[in-house]
């Protein structure tokens, strides 16, 4: 009878420590399915938040009236040019997204912060936070506010990166790159703006010409009678091969102390402020400056036209900095991308030019929008995807990382 | 003894169907959990490959044109550098047998791992794109030149938001499958040739349609300005505006060479433009390279067009009409007919007089849009000399304020000359190559 007990007790708990060990094995299986079936979700969510996101205008759109163009929040949450089909973007959608790659600018002036896509001193972007498009709206406009977080980055598949070989006489170097490879035998056109000071306000100079990549992607550029090192111009390059057409831009100013600073200020009436870069960064032996502003437009053959502004008041100035000495505005003269070009001058050897893009694909800006996937560690799995787009015929790849904001993290 | 000896045999039961699940239960690769959607990306690849039709071009050129390796390079150049690629590219054929027939292929890899997706991208060959073919505008009777002043040396006025030369562009892709030929007249110096009945490409001169691009203002060539030497026919001096004489040129020029001269938005020749001459002008508004006419210049052209003396003249022929102006019934009846959709309602603050159809032996063939009271919006002027059946120039012009749909200018001129569209058949034999772009993804797991 004892034996018997003992034999019945043993092999309960030898039952029940195995049913539990099995549990344990099944639970793990079971559990793994599940997160399985959740980043599967994940995915496919993604992917169709991006073709969402892609190829959809966003609201208000109509033939006359877009929210990319105007001040306006939108009802909907849409990139897509609403003059195209397929994987076409708004240039001044794009424009309107606040930025996270740069840090933002404050203008005592306005009293306003700007979202900063700046790419480096003379090329700037700078949109006012109350005209931005801010990342929770966009989480509430897709209607993923409580349950998923994402950012989205939209960048130039070809990079054009110049740099100077030889300053007297000058010899830039521009090489040429896809997201993958050299882009090999590319044909490169370029426009060179050198920028004359002898006046009371400065102006500049085009020249136009062409060249072709070598099997790296490289090509060198010379410019007798350039003095690299006296001179300010701006070399804007087009590379282009079947189809992918990239920007690159390459500048040399001898004043970088006092230059001028352009803030959008309404995307509606398409103002633009120019400010006295003392009283946004401050700096040292702040001084006056005289500046002419232009607007150029893109053509098909990679040249620039200029585009004269109905409104005189504003375009050539001299600007001073401090307190009761105003900034300036001036109007963009159309709704179609192009670059404002400001040239400034201190003196006649202290000058510079500062260029800003009307529409990011004017100078193919990156932009990216949303939240750090890196900044938040709780992230137990991030999705990504990516597209080819086109944003006013210039090649971008737009890459969207999405992930849940629900439940805990099951794994780490 | 017994029981455990039971249970010992149960747990190994439990461990055979776990050890068996387990083996069926393979877990998916992290790739495999969360992919790139690999066929969105062949596809947005592919369309942006033809965003100007390169990848369409290449795909009907022979294996061994060098037109590949550009694709190839590309290719490779857009792509990830972890994507593996496979283009293959086929011809359409019409036989039952076989609907598809390999003529090409790209690769940068023998396989394309463990997963990958295809997407296909139907090109068609720039030989056969429309299914319609319009009449050419003078086919029948002579003539049939279009010229589009899109001049460098000249500045517009009233074309806000545009260039000329956006809107010659513009009317270029609209209208020349419906003409002869299309000019675009780049400068004043070749103005200054058609005006002097010289053609410039070979083209007929006569009969031609001039649409003047740069709204009120109109470019004006260095010889009939002020000191060159045809300024007796530009310039006449003891009035306001002494560039008016220009415009009795331009209308005498109409009528010799029977133009239909068109004014795109505004009040029809209110500036005369040259960046160069006039570099220090501007119209009171911060455009410099023009100078005013005023509103004796359309009186001068219509003078001109009615080869009646030159007299300075100032009267306003134009005035605004309060509220919308709407499409004329014609004109409506061809939006469908070509395929142009501009507002049915437009505002016309520069709209005509009737006055002048009397004054100057004008008839209205065409009513762009509807006649408001003694104010016509837009239309077409016929000239045509009394007890005479000829037409001896036209004139069309859109009294509308700006900013200018050239829509309604391309509409205005088809409507009047009525191309007729031929449907023609469409077939993919031949004439279309189906595109399959195969991605695969390697490294990693």
């Amino acid at each position: 009878m004892t034996g018997s007990t003992i034999d019945h007790l043993v092999s309960v708990l030898v039952f029940l420590a195995a049913m539990l060990i099995f549990i344990g094995l099944f639970n793990q299986t079971i559990q793994t399915a599940i997160l399985y079936q959740r980043h599967r979700y994940l995915a496919t969510k993604c992917s169709d938040l991006l073709d969402n996101m892609l190829l959809n205008p966003g609201s208000p759109s109509n033939e006359t009236f877009h929210w990319g163009k105007s001040n306006c929040t939108p009802t909907s949450f849409g990139l897509q040019d609403p003059e195209f089909t397929e994987y076409r973007l708004s240039p001044f959608s794009l424009m309107r997204l606040n930025s996270i790659a740069g840090t933002p600018v404050y203008y005592p002036k306005t009293g306003l912060h700007y979202s900063n896509i700046t790419v480096g001193f003379g090329k700037f972007l700078l949109v006012p936070f109350n005209e931005v498009i801010n990342y929770s709206t966009a989480l509430t406009l897709l209607g993923i506010s409580n349950s998923h977080g994402f950012q989205l980055a939209i960048t130039p598949i070809v990079t054009v990166s110049i740099t100077e070989v030889q300053p007297k006489p000058l010899k830039l170097a521009v090489n040429v790159k896809g997201t993958g490879f050299p882009l090999s035998n590319a044909n490169i056109s370029y426009c060179f703006l050198t920028v004359q000071a002898t006046g009371a306000f400065p102006s500049y100079t085009v020249s136009y010409s062409t060249a072709y990549a070598d099997n790296e992607g490289s090509a060198l550029l010379s410019f007798p009678g350039v003095d690299g090192t006296k001179e300010t111009y701006v070399l804007i390059v087009y590379a282009h091969l079947c189809g992918l057409v990239g920007v690159g831009y390459y500048e040399h100013v001898t004043n970088d102390q006092n230059y001028v600073v352009p803030f959008i200020s309404d995307f509606g009436k398409r103002e633009i402020i120019i400010a006295h870069s003392y009283d946004v960064h401050g700096g040292s032996n702040p001084a006056a400056i005289a500046y002419n502003a232009t607007f150029v437009l893109l053509t098909e053959d990679f040249t620039l036209r200029e585009m004269p502004m109905e409104n005189s008041t504003g375009k050539v100035e001299k600007i001073n900095y401090g307190e009761g000495k105003p900034y300036y505005t001036i109007t963009i003269p159309t709704d179609n991308p192009g670059i404002l070009v400001i040239t400034y001058q201190k003196s006649a050897q202290d000058c510079g030019v500062v260029l800003m893009p009307w529409g990011i694909s004017s100078m193919a800006f990156p932009i990216t929008f949303g939240e750090n996937p890196l900044a938040i560690l709780t992230k137990e799995w991030v999705a990504t995807d990516i597209r080819q787009v086109l944003v006013n015929n210039i090649a971008y790849q737009s890459k969207l990382s999405l992930w849940s904001t629900e439940g805990y993290p099951v794994v780490s | 003894m017994m029981r455990t000896i039971e249970i010992l045999l149960v747990i190994v039961i439990i461990t055979g169907a776990f050890t068996i699940a387990s083996f069926f239960a393979v877990l998916p690769s992290p790739r495999q959990v969360s992919p790139i959607n690999l066929r969105r990306l062949a596809l947005t690849t592919m369309q942006t490959l033809d965003v100007d039709y390169d990848l369409s071009e290449t795909v009907f050129k022979p294996p061994n044109d060098p037109a590949w390796a550009k694709l190839q390079v590309a290719l490779s150049a857009c792509l990830p550098p972890n994507i593996v690629y496979n283009m293959t590219v086929y011809e359409v054929l019409l036989t039952q047998e076989k609907l598809y027939n390999p003529t090409a292929s790209i690769s940068n890899a023998e396989s394309l791992g463990i997963a990958s997706d295809a997407a296909s991208y139907l090109a068609a060959s720039s030989n056969v794109t429309f299914n319609v073919i319009p009449e050419k505008i003078g086919e029948h009777g002579g003539g049939g030149t279009l010229y589009i002043l899109n001049c460098s040396d000249a500045n517009g006025w009233w074309i806000t938001g545009y260039t000329a030369q956006k809107l010659a562009s513009d009317l270029k892709n609209l209208l020349s499958r419906y003409f002869q030929a299309t000019i675009m007249v780049q400068n004043t110096s070749q103005l200054r040739q058609i005006l002097n009945k010289t053609s410039l490409q070979d083209e007929f001169l006569q009969n031609a349609v001039v649409i003047n691009t740069f709204g009120e203002c109109v470019p004006i060539p260095r010889e009939y300005c002020k000191g060159h030497e045809l300024e007796g026919e530009g310039y006449q001096s003891g009035v306001d505006y002494p560039y008016t004489k220009y415009c009795y040129t331009l209308g005498q020029k109409t009528r010799q060479y029977n133009w239909t001269w068109v004014s795109i938005v505004g009040y029809p020749l209110y500036y005369v433009s040259n960046t160069e001459i006039f570099a220090n002008d501007n119209n009171t508004y911060g455009i410099y390279g023009m100078q005013k006419v005023y509103q004796g210049g359309i009186n001068a052209f219509l003078q001109g067009l009615d080869n009646q003396q030159y007299r300075y003249d100032e009267t306003i022929v134009a005035a605004g009409i309060s509220g919308l102006v709407y499409l004329s019934s014609e004109v409506s009846y061809c939006c469908n007919y070509y395929g142009i959709y501009p507002s049915p309602y437009q505002t016309s603050t520069r709209a005509l007089s009737t006055s002048i159809i009397n004054n100057y032996n004008l008839t209205v063939p065409l009513y762009i849009l509807n006649q408001v009271g003694s104010q016509i919006p837009g239309a077409v002027y016929r000239h045509i000399f009394k007890s005479d059946t000829n037409i001896t120039g036209s004139f069309l012009a859109l009294g509308l304020t700006r900013t200018p749909d050239i829509r309604l200018t391309a509409l205005g001129l088809l409507s009047y000359y009525q191309p007729r569209l031929y449907a023609s058949e469409y077939t993919v034999a031949g004439t279309s190559r189906l595109v399959i772009l195969q991605l695969g993804q390697v490294g990693g797991v």
